[in-house]
């Protein structure tokens, strides 16, 4: 995908003579004092036309005087460019940009959970990962990777049978602090404006909730009011992680982020890498990676079509798409060792070389699966009760679809063909031929129709793979092991020498990427999600932002289930299909 | 007949209801659970026993042995009454239903119903509506607020749908011109024609009536698993808690079916192929093959959400229903 043209950029730069064009290898940014960021992103998102918020974070520079650089990450729909915004915190503050995009709420409330960072004008700048009344702010680099331990928690013999002497256990019982009962009610009741009304708490564990999601409606009858999310029971500091591990190290983290769509996850991230590398991936390679990117999306959707039927009362729908999900597993693990968290994918190629037999079994999937497509559509497309659940529920407009940084089917659902493997083509999507459907009303019905239709253009692409691979010659290299990043496959390691020392080398020392920043994304079942890696050089990265499709798909939740009643919300959430993994990281 | 006789095979019928009834409603549990198992492309339980059919025992035997946790804030007397309240009016609805002709046992004569009352249709939306009670009390009771809301929810498809049972029901009486389970029946045999063939719109009204009083698919709103976890009964341990579905989705389903079988399906009627128990076949095959429906049902189709069922309770079945009432009251005048 290219960058701000030279047009735009001399033009944004006679309306604002102090903004700075920076132009690095693969972005392209413009600097700005921060008192002139909120007419600068007016102007960016009405005259220029980069109406689509992907997101912001910041990087903190400890050495440096304003110490925290904000980023901002937008999108122009129809030129099809990005542009990556830069602003200096002052005083370790930020203005905040919820006028302008309401789903920087989110991301700013990130960024301040994160760094610290105060927004001004901000309404609600509370914690979005930790809990209310946490003193520090993890990825601020002065903050240790194991936490600060500053909390005795006693061991269970201690709180029996109290000290003893010698010690009950030999480890150290200061601990990093850890969110107590207490802190979590300060976080529920905080959010409570009136007393004596019904709230109804959802999670954070929940069948309805897909994970660990804690939702508070406050109802009127079964009418929900005013509605909030919240987060962060399952984050586990994946950027912070990051910062601190080499490259390919970072790569089975990303699996654990939308557990349920792996390969894609670590698509994603081996684009950002080999981008910022500039690693050249074999072609078998990269047919490989595609075909289990959309095997993979189709294991991703039929959890979701399972899941999302259960929540409607559909008991059936949930087994016979688990059936079909069961065969793409095996089709996974026959390849990768894993059917969840599979790690198949390695920075330049692929761990393993397809599995013998691999090609038949898809092509067998491939015959099959249209039959029970037309399964799932004869027990819900025309289903009326289905159509009464879905029609004219929690309707998005384009409008919300920029606003709120929705990617996806969700945005897609909407009417807005905006499908990163058709316009960043990554891995071998620019060689094969697919459609990308879209909704019209993008409501609860639509997103369902187009995720039931994007299986069937999955299928296709997986079709075309396959013949290509089928031609390929079954010794065709697998991974791109001439560049002095890559690690070489394991069998070869064992007897070639040159490829043990450099496997060693990189082992210990690390890729050693060059200095520079890199945003890549894929289209994931969820949404684009991203990697923004900025580099210092050296093996680990200086700062890695996850920009997750599903939180930004859930930001909007509140405002779509408002005056909805319990039973829409749970339509409604099935259909935006977060991934608390991915939300959390 | 002298009392104490009377009263006597009254007793025995009512431990024969009860013993077959409950009986074939912990079995139903099995035949569900296998049912479900074959509609969704699995075996369902075949570890327990030839074909699991020891499962009910020991889903029985676990129920009763687990802990059951009273919540600190429930409302106790209430909380327990609740069960009973669940149980007590699906078993009554037994008490009218005659399951087949009377016969002559030493000399006196026996009726297979527990008490033949010639308002017994009456007592069917009494025991009908009493069903809520149930529901009410133990999502108020639990103190908390998931069954709460499941407990308004059913509270309000029981009320509306209530109405429109009624008003099905009504043709019925007209065509029979008697409230008496046995004289509906009697009433089918004499003409030779099941009502079911008179009153056809009534027949799929009485369907929806019985899909929604007994709270199964497409209008378990009370239960919704993924919105309320369970529902109404979400605080309710051991046996308690599987009372609830014993009495909601197996006893009154049953009973509901074999009331439909009796006002639309003859009830006992049929050709004499079983010998003396004929009858009694009859009614009991004409009986699961509604309840059979109804499971089917349970195991496809999505659910509605509360406020469209009581929608549809109100504005399209109760019109329906009367419209049906007025037309079949003026043929039955004219002809």
């Amino acid at each position: 995908m290219p960058w701000m043209n030279q047009v735009t950029a001399d033009r944004v730069k006679r309306e604002f003579k102090e903004v700075e064009v920076e132009r690095t290898k693969h972005t392209t940014n413009l600097h700005v004092r921060q008192e002139k960021l909120v007419d600068l992103m007016l102007h960016l998102k009405e005259k220029e036309g980069y109406k689509l918020f992907v997101d912001h974070t910041c990087i903190d520079f400890p050495e440096k005087k304003e110490r925290f650089q904000g980023i901002y990450l937008l999108y122009n729909p129809d030129a099809n460019e990005r542009v990556l915004v830069k602003t200096w915190a002052v005083g370790g503050e930020l203005p905040s940009l919820e006028k302008v995009w309401p789903c920087a709420r989110w991301a700013e409330r990130e960024a301040y959970d994160m760094f610290g960072v105060v927004y001004r004008g901000h309404e609600n700048l509370r914690r979005m990962f930790m809990w209310e009344g946490y003193s520090h702010f993890p990825l601020r680099k002065d903050f240790p990777l194991e936490g600060i331990p500053e909390v005795e928690l006693p061991s269970l013999t201690e709180l029996y049978a109290g000290r003893t002497d010698p010690p009950s256990h030999d480890y150290e019982l200061v601990h990093t602090r850890v969110p107590t009962l207490e802190d979590l009610e300060r976080t529920e009741k905080s959010r409570l404006q009136k007393k004596a009304q019904l709230v109804l708490n959802w999670g954070p564990l929940h069948p309805g909730t897909h994970g660990t999601i804690w939702f508070l409606f406050d109802l009127d009858g079964e009418r929900v009011v005013q509605s909030d999310v919240i987060l962060g029971q399952l984050h586990r500091g994946m950027e912070k992680i990051a910062e601190n591990v080499y490259y390919f190290q970072f790569l089975p983290y990303t699996d654990r982020m939308d557990y349920i769509s792996a390969i894609c996850n670590e698509l994603s991230y081996v684009t950002a890498v080999e981008k910022l590398l500039e690693v050249e991936v074999p072609e078998k390679a990269r047919y490989v990676r595609t075909m289990f990117a959309e095997l993979q999306r189709i294991n991703s959707h039929l959890l979701w079509l399972g899941t999302g039927a259960l929540d409607l009362g559909a008991l059936t729908v949930f087994l016979y798409a688990f059936r079909e999900r069961e065969k793409i597993m095996d089709i996974i693990e026959g390849n990768a060792g894993f059917r969840l968290t599979s790690a198949f994918l390695r920075i330049g190629g692929l761990h393993y070389d397809l599995a013998e037999g691999t090609l038949d079994v898809v092509r067998a999937f491939l015959k099959d699966f249209p039959n029970r497509l037309k399964e799932y559509h004869n027990l819900l497309t025309r289903n009326r009760i289905w159509l009464r659940r879905t029609k004219e529920v929690g309707v998005i407009t384009r409008e919300d679809v920029y606003d709120y940084g929705l990617t996806g089917p969700v945005a897609r659902g909407s009417g807005v063909p905006y499908d990163i493997r058709k316009l960043e083509p990554y891995a071998a999507y620019g060689e094969v031929d697919f459609d990308v459907p879209v909704g019209e009303v993008g409501d609860v019905y639509d997103r369902y129709l187009v995720r039931m239709e994007e299986m069937v253009q999955s299928l296709r692409i997986v079709e075309q793979c396959l013949s290509k691979l089928e031609k390929l010659p079954k010794s065709a290299p697998f991974v791109n092991k001439e560049h002095p990043a890559v690690m070489a496959p394991k069998e070869e390691v064992f007897m070639a020498l040159e490829d043990m020392v450099k496997n060693f080398r990189i082992v210990v020392h690390g890729e050693s990427a060059p200095p520079g920043e890199v945003y890549a994304s894929g289209e994931n079942p969820r949404g684009e999600l991203g990697f923004y890696i900025y580099s210092v050089g050296g093996s680990k990265p200086y700062r890695l932002r996850i920009r997750s499709g599903a939180l930004y798909n859930l930001s909007i939740f509140p405002k779509l289930i408002k005056d909805g009643t319990i039973a829409d919300a749970i339509a409604l959430l099935g259909s935006l299909d977060p991934v608390v993994g991915e939300t959390d990281r | 007949m002298e009392l104490w006789l009377s009263v006597l095979i009254t007793f025995v019928k009512v431990l024969l209801t009860l013993g077959v009834f409950l009986g074939i409603s912990t079995y139903l549990t099995w035949f569900e659970r296998k049912l479900a198992g074959h509609i969704q492309g699995r075996l369902g339980p075949k570890l327990v026993g030839p074909f699991g059919l020891l499962q009910p025992l020991a889903d029985g035997i676990k129920l009763l042995t687990k802990e059951s946790v009273v919540p600190q804030n429930a409302d106790k007397p209430v909380y327990y009454l609740a069960v009973v309240m669940a149980v007590a009016p699906a078993l009554l609805l037994f008490s009218v239903i005659p399951f087949g002709p009377s016969f002559t046992l030493f000399r006196y004569e026996i009726k297979p119903i527990v008490s033949d009352v010639n308002i017994a249709l009456l007592l069917v939306f009494a025991f009908g509506s009493l069903v809520v009670y149930g529901t009410i009390f133990s999502g108020w009771a639990s103190n908390s607020k998931y069954a709460f809301i499941g407990s308004l929810r059913k509270s309000a498809v029981i009320i509306s749908y209530e109405v429109v049972l009624g008003f099905s029901v009504l043709g019925v009486i007209l065509l029979a011109g008697t409230m008496s389970t046995t004289g509906i029946v009697q009433a089918q045999i004499e003409r030779g024609v099941w009502f079911i063939v008179y009153q056809p719109v009534a027949f799929v009204l009485y369907l929806f009536c019985m899909l929604a009083e007994s709270g199964r698919v497409p209008f378990d709103v009370q239960e919704a698993e993924a919105e309320l976890v369970t529902g109404y009964n979400v605080e309710y341990g051991g046996m308690r808690f599987g009372v609830f579905p014993l009495a909601e989705w197996y006893l009154n389903v049953m009973a509901l079916s074999a009331i439909a079988v009796v006002l639309f399906l003859g009830g006992w009627s049929g050709p004499h192929i079983f010998g003396p128990v004929s009858p009694y076949v009859w009614f009991i095959l004409k009986m699961f093959g509604l309840v059979f429906f109804v499971l089917w049902l349970h195991w496809t189709l999505p659910r509605f959400q509360a406020r469209d069922i009581t929608e549809i309770g109100w504005k399209v079945m109760l019109p329906t229903a009367i419209a049906n009432l007025v037309l079949t009251a003026v043929l039955v005048y004219v002809f």
